[in-house]
C-alpha cells in the first residue's frame, strides 16, 4: 500500500513540477519579496523639504528658526545613532560619548555636545574601530528640512511682490527639472514681533510638526521681546524661554518594546500562516487540475484496476503536501540566503523573530499545524476534483470553499498584527478549518498550552473525519461520470460507501 | 485450476439489476468472449472481477482467491473508455502502470520497450501521450495492460476505435497471450472478432446469461437451414419445419429454403430424402453464424 501511495505521490509531484506555472510561482514569490522593499524605497519621498525664510527684521529671527530646526534634526540623528549603538553594543567605542548614553531624552545641550565632539563623522570614526565585519554601517536618517537663502531682491520687496514671487518659487517648473525652487516660503515682516503676522506660502499642506515648531520658535521670540519690554534682561529672558525639564527615558533595547517585540515575534508565525495559505491555494489548484484531468481523460478505471481509491487519494494528498512543503522550503531557503547575503542586517532582525522557535515544542507545534492544515484543506480539493468532470464545474464548488477558508484568515492576520487576541481570534482557533492558521498566527503573541493541545486534538479529529467522509465521497464519485450532482447526491455519497 | 471463476454473481444498483445470477469460469490459455449489447452487464462484471465495485451477492475467485488489488500483478486490464496522462511519455506511462502492478522498474522499462517495438512505436517511446494520435495512445494503453505478463488478461471492447491494421495487431496479441497460458476475456459486440478468436463464448442479456459454450454449440442453438433444389415432395420429409420455394426452375424443380426442426441435423434429413426417394439436384447446409445466434438470443437491436 505504501509503495502505491508513494508512486501516486511521485507522479503527482512530477506532473505539477513539470508545469511552467509551478516554476513561475516558485520564483515569483521571492523575486516579489526582494523587489518589494526596493520599490518601496523608490516610492518613499526621502528628499528634504526646502524652506526659504525672508526675514525683514534683519535675519536674527530666520537664524533662530533655522537653528531650532537643525537642533531637532541633530537630535533625531542622535537618537537614531544611539539606538544603533545600543542594538550592536558599541558603547565600548566611547562609553562617555553622548550617543552612548541611552537613558535620557537628548536636550539641546546634549546636541551641542554631540556637535562639539565632531558630530556624526567623529562618532562613526570611533564606532568603526569596534564594528565587526558584517555588521551594517549606520544609515543616517535624511533630514526633513533644508534651508535656502532668499534671493537678495526679495529681502526688501513689498509683501505683495514677495507673495507673487513666493507663489512662483513654490510652483513646480516645466521641462526636465520639474521640482520647485522652494517648497515653503516664509515671510517675517519688518514689524515682528510687535506685528505678529507671519506669512507662509507652500506648494502643499505644510506638516503640522513644521508649523508647531515654527510657532514655538516665533512664540519664544515674541515672549522674549515682551519680557524685555517689561524690564527683564535679555539673558534672563532667554533663560526663561529656554528653561526645560531633563527627562530621563527608560526604553527597552531595540526590538524589545512590548508592541514592537510582539510584532517581531509574530513575523515567523504570521509568515508561516500566510505561506500556508498561499501554497495551499496554489498547490490545491494544481491538484484539482490533475484530478479533473484524470476524470476527463477517462483513465481512472485503468488506475483503479491496479490500486484502491484510498491509495489514490492518499497518494494525491501526499503529492500535494510534498509540493507545498517544497515550495515553502525553497522560499525559506531564499530567505536564509538573503539573510546570509546581507550579513547582519536581516539576521539581526530575524534573531528576535525566531524567538518563538527556540523550544523544540514550538517547532513541533509549527510543523504539526502546518502539515495538518495542509491535509485538512487539500482533502477538500481532492474531493472537489473527484466530483468534477471539468475545471469549469470544479470552479463552481471551489469558489465558496475558497471564500469560506480565506476571508476569516485575512481578518485573523489583521487582528494578530494589531495585537488583538480577542473573541474572533479565539473562535477561529477552535474551528478546525481555520485552526492551523489561527494557531500559527498566535504562536508569536502567545497561546496557552491547553489551547494548543486542545485545538491540535480537535484538528486531528477533524482531519480523521474528513478522511472518512470525503474519502467516501471521493470513492463514490470516481467512476460516476456525467451525473448532475445535487446536495442530496453529495450527502448520499458522504453517508455510505456502496461499491 | 481455473484462472477465473464466477459463481451466482449479482449486482444491483438501487432498483436496477445490472448482473443477474451470473456464473462462468475461464481456464488458462483460453480465450473467452464476453458478448452482449450495450448495458448487458459486461463492464460491471469486469469491474467486480477487478474489485473496483463489489457484488451484491455471489462469489468471484481470481487465481483461487477473492478479488483484491494484491492480484493486480497477475492481471492486465484494458478499459472500454481509454485515456492516459497527457503529459507523460509513452514509456514512463507503461512503467508507471507496471510499477503500480508491483513490477520492478527496470524490468518494466525493458518489457515496455519490447512492446513498443512490437507495436511499431519504439521511436515514440519518449513522446508525450498528448502529442500522439489516438491510435498510438490506444496501443500504449494496450502495452500498459500487457507489460506485466498477466495470467488473466481482460479487455473491455478492445477493438473499438482501432483501424483494421491495429485490430489485426490486437488479435495477434490476444493469441500470443493465450499461447503463453494466459486466460483472456474480452467483451465485444462485434461478432466477427469473437468468431475468429474465442474458444468459448458467453452471451449476456440484461445482466443474465443466455448462452455459454463453444462457437459450434452456439451455432447449434439455432435451427439449421438447407438450401435445396428439389421437387414439391421435399416439404413432406420428416424433420423439416418449413420449406419455402424461392424460384421456379424448369418443370417441377424449384429452389427451396428449408428450415429444420430444433435438434434435427441436415444429415438426418438427407438420409430421409434418400430413403424416401425424394429427388435432389442441390442439398447445401446453411450453418447459422454468431451474428444470427446473437440476434436470436440477445436481440437484433443490440448487435452490429
Amino acid at each position: 500500500m505504501i509503495a502505491n501511495i508513494l508512486l501516486v505521490a511521485k507522479r503527482e509531484f512530477r506532473q505539477v513540477t513539470a508545469t511552467k506555472s509551478f516554476w513561475l510561482t516558485l520564483l515569483l514569490v521571492p523575486i516579489a519579496l526582494a523587489i518589494g522593499p526596493l520599490v518601496g524605497d523608490k516610492l518613499k519621498d526621502d528628499t528634504a523639504t526646502k524652506v526659504m525664510i525672508i526675514d525683514q527684521t534683519g535675519g536674527a529671527v530666520a537664524r533662530t528658526i533655522e537653528d531650532s530646526f537643525t537642533v531637532n534634526e541633530d537630535r533625531a540623528l542622535l537618537v537614531s545613532l544611539s539606538r544603533y549603538v545600543e542594538r550592536h553594543d558599541f558603547d565600548k567605542a566611547d562609553p562617555r560619548a553622548v550617543w552612548a548614553q541611552h537613558d535620557r531624552w537628548y536636550t539641546n545641550a546634549d546636541v551641542a555636545s554631540f556637535r562639539a565632539t565632531g558630530g556624526l563623522k567623529a562618532a562613526l570614526a570611533k564606532i568603526d574601530t569596534v564594528r565587526p565585519e558584517g555588521v551594517p554601517a549606520f544609515d543616517a536618517p535624511t533630514p526633513d528640512y533644508s534651508f535656502l537663502p532668499p534671493p537678495a531682491e526679495l529681502a526688501a520687496a513689498s509683501t505683495d511682490t514677495i507673495g507673487a514671487q513666493a507663489k512662483q518659487l513654490t510652483q513646480a517648473k516645466g521641462g526636465d527639472d520639474k521640482k520647485a525652487a522652494a517648497d515653503i516660503v516664509l515671510l517675517i515682516g519688518k514689524g515682528f514681533p510687535q506685528d505678529p503676522t507671519v506669512s507662509l506660502w507652500s506648494n502643499d499642506q505644510p506638516r503640522s510638526s513644521f508649523v508647531t515648531q515654527l510657532q514655538q520658535v516665533l512664540t519664544q521670540a515674541m515672549r522674549g521681546s515682551l519680557l524685555q519690554q517689561q524690564g527683564v534682561s535679555p539673558q534672563a529672558a532667554v533663560a526663561i524661554e529656554t528653561a526645560a525639564p531633563a527627562i530621563a527615558v527608560s526604553t527597552p533595547p531595540p526590538g524589545g518594546g512590548a508592541r514592537e517585540a510582539m510584532l517581531v515575534r509574530s513575523i515567523v508565525p504570521l509568515a508561516l500562516a500566510y505561506i500556508l495559505m498561499m501554497s495551499l491555494m496554489l498547490s490545491g489548484s494544481w491538484m484539482l487540475q490533475g484530478s479533473v484531468e484524470e476524470r476527463s481523460n477517462k483513465l481512472l478505471e485503468s488506475v483503479l484496476a491496479c490500486i484502491s481509491p484510498e491509495e489514490l487519494m492518499y497518494g494525491k494528498l501526499l503529492g500535494a503536501l510534498t509540493i507545498g512543503l517544497s515550495m515553502v522550503a525553497v522560499w525559506l531557503g531564499c530567505a536564509a540566503f538573503a539573510a546570509f547575503a546581507t550579513h547582519g542586517a536581516i539576521a539581526d532582525m530575524i534573531r528576535p523573530a525566531l524567538a518563538p522557535l527556540t523550544s523544540p515544542g514550538a517547532i513541533v507545534a509549527l510543523i504539526y499545524f502546518f502539515a495538518m492544515g495542509y491535509l485538512a484543506i487539500s482533502i477538500i480539493f481532492v474531493a472537489i476534483g473527484a466530483m468534477s468532470d471539468s475545471m469549469r464545474e470544479a470552479q463552481g464548488y471551489l469558489m465558496p470553499v475558497m471564500l469560506a477558508v480565506l476571508l476569516p484568515i485575512t481578518m485573523l492576520i489583521q487582528a494578530v498584527l494589531a495585537g488583538n487576541n480577542g473573541i474572533m481570534v479565539q473562535v477561529l482557533t477552535w474551528v478546525p478549518l481555520w485552526t492551523p492558521f489561527a494557531v500559527l498566527a498566535r504562536l508569536g503573541i502567545g497561546i496557552e498550552t491547553w489551547e494548543l493541545i486542545g485545538s491540535g486534538v480537535a484538528l486531528a479529529i477533524f482531519v480523521f473525519l474528513e478522511v472518512v467522509f470525503l474519502g467516501r465521497l471521493f470513492r463514490a464519485s470516481l467512476l460516476a461520470q456525467g451525473q448532475k450532482l445535487g446536495l442530496k447526491q453529495i450527502v448520499g455519497r458522504l453517508k455510505a460507501a456502496p461499491r | 485450476m481455473e484462472v477465473l471463476e464466477v459463481d451466482a454473481l449479482t449486482k444491483r444498483f438501487d432498483d436496477v439489476v445490472a448482473v443477474d445470477n451470473l456464473s462462468f469460469a475461464v481456464k488458462p490459455g483460453e480465450i473467452f468472449g464476453f458478448l452482449g449489447g450495450n448495458g448487458a452487464g459486461k463492464t460491471t462484471t469486469l469491474r467486480m472481477v477487478l474489485d473496483i465495485i463489489r457484488p451484491t451477492s455471489g462469489r468471484i475467485s481470481v487465481l483461487g482467491a477473492a478479488p483484491d488489488r494484491r492480484q493486480a500483478a497477475a492481471i492486465g486490464f484494458l478499459p472500454e473508455e481509454r485515456g492516459l496522462y497527457d503529459n507523460m511519455t509513452a514509456i514512463d506511462t507503461i512503467v508507471y502502470f507496471a510499477r503500480l502492478k508491483q513490477m520492478d522498474g527496470g524490468e518494466a522499462r525493458k518489457h515496455g520497450m519490447e512492446l513498443l517495438e512490437r507495436f511499431d512505436l519504439a521511436s515514440r517511446a519518449k513522446s508525450k501521450i498528448g502529442e500522439m494520435s489516438k491510435g498510438m495512445a490506444q496501443k500504449v494503453q494496450l502495452a500498459t495492460a500487457l507489460v506485466n505478463h498477466p495470467q488473466l488478461l481482460m479487455l473491455d471492447e478492445p477493438f473499438s476505435g482501432l483501424d483494421p491494421v491495429n485490430q489485426g495487431l490486437l488479435e495477434e496479441e490476444i493469441l500470443r497471450a493465450s499461447k503463453r497460458g494466459a486466460a483472456v476475456i474480452f467483451s465485444t459486440h462485434v461478432m466477427q472478432h469473437a468468431e475468429r478468436l474465442c474458444d468459448r463464448l458467453l452471451l449476456l442479456r440484461k445482466g443474465a446469461k443466455r448462452f455459454e459454450g463453444t462457437l459450434d454449440e452456439a451455432r447449434a442453438e439455432l435451427p439449421a437451414a438447407i438450401d435445396a433444389i428439389a421437387k414439391d415432395d421435399i416439404a413432406r420429409v420428416a424433420g423439416i419445419a418449413s420449406a419455402e420455394p424461392k424460384e421456379q426452375f424448369d418443370g417441377e424443380w424449384r429452389h427451396w429454403s428449408v428450415r429444420l426442426n430444433p435438434g434435427v441435423s441436415a444429415g438426418e434429413v438427407l438420409e430421409r430424402c434418400t430413403t424416401g426417394g425424394v429427388a435432389l439436384r442441390r442439398f447445401e447446409e446453411q450453418r447459422a453464424n454468431l451474428h444470427d445466434v446473437f440476434v436470436q438470443l440477445v436481440g437484433g437491436e443490440e448487435s452490429r
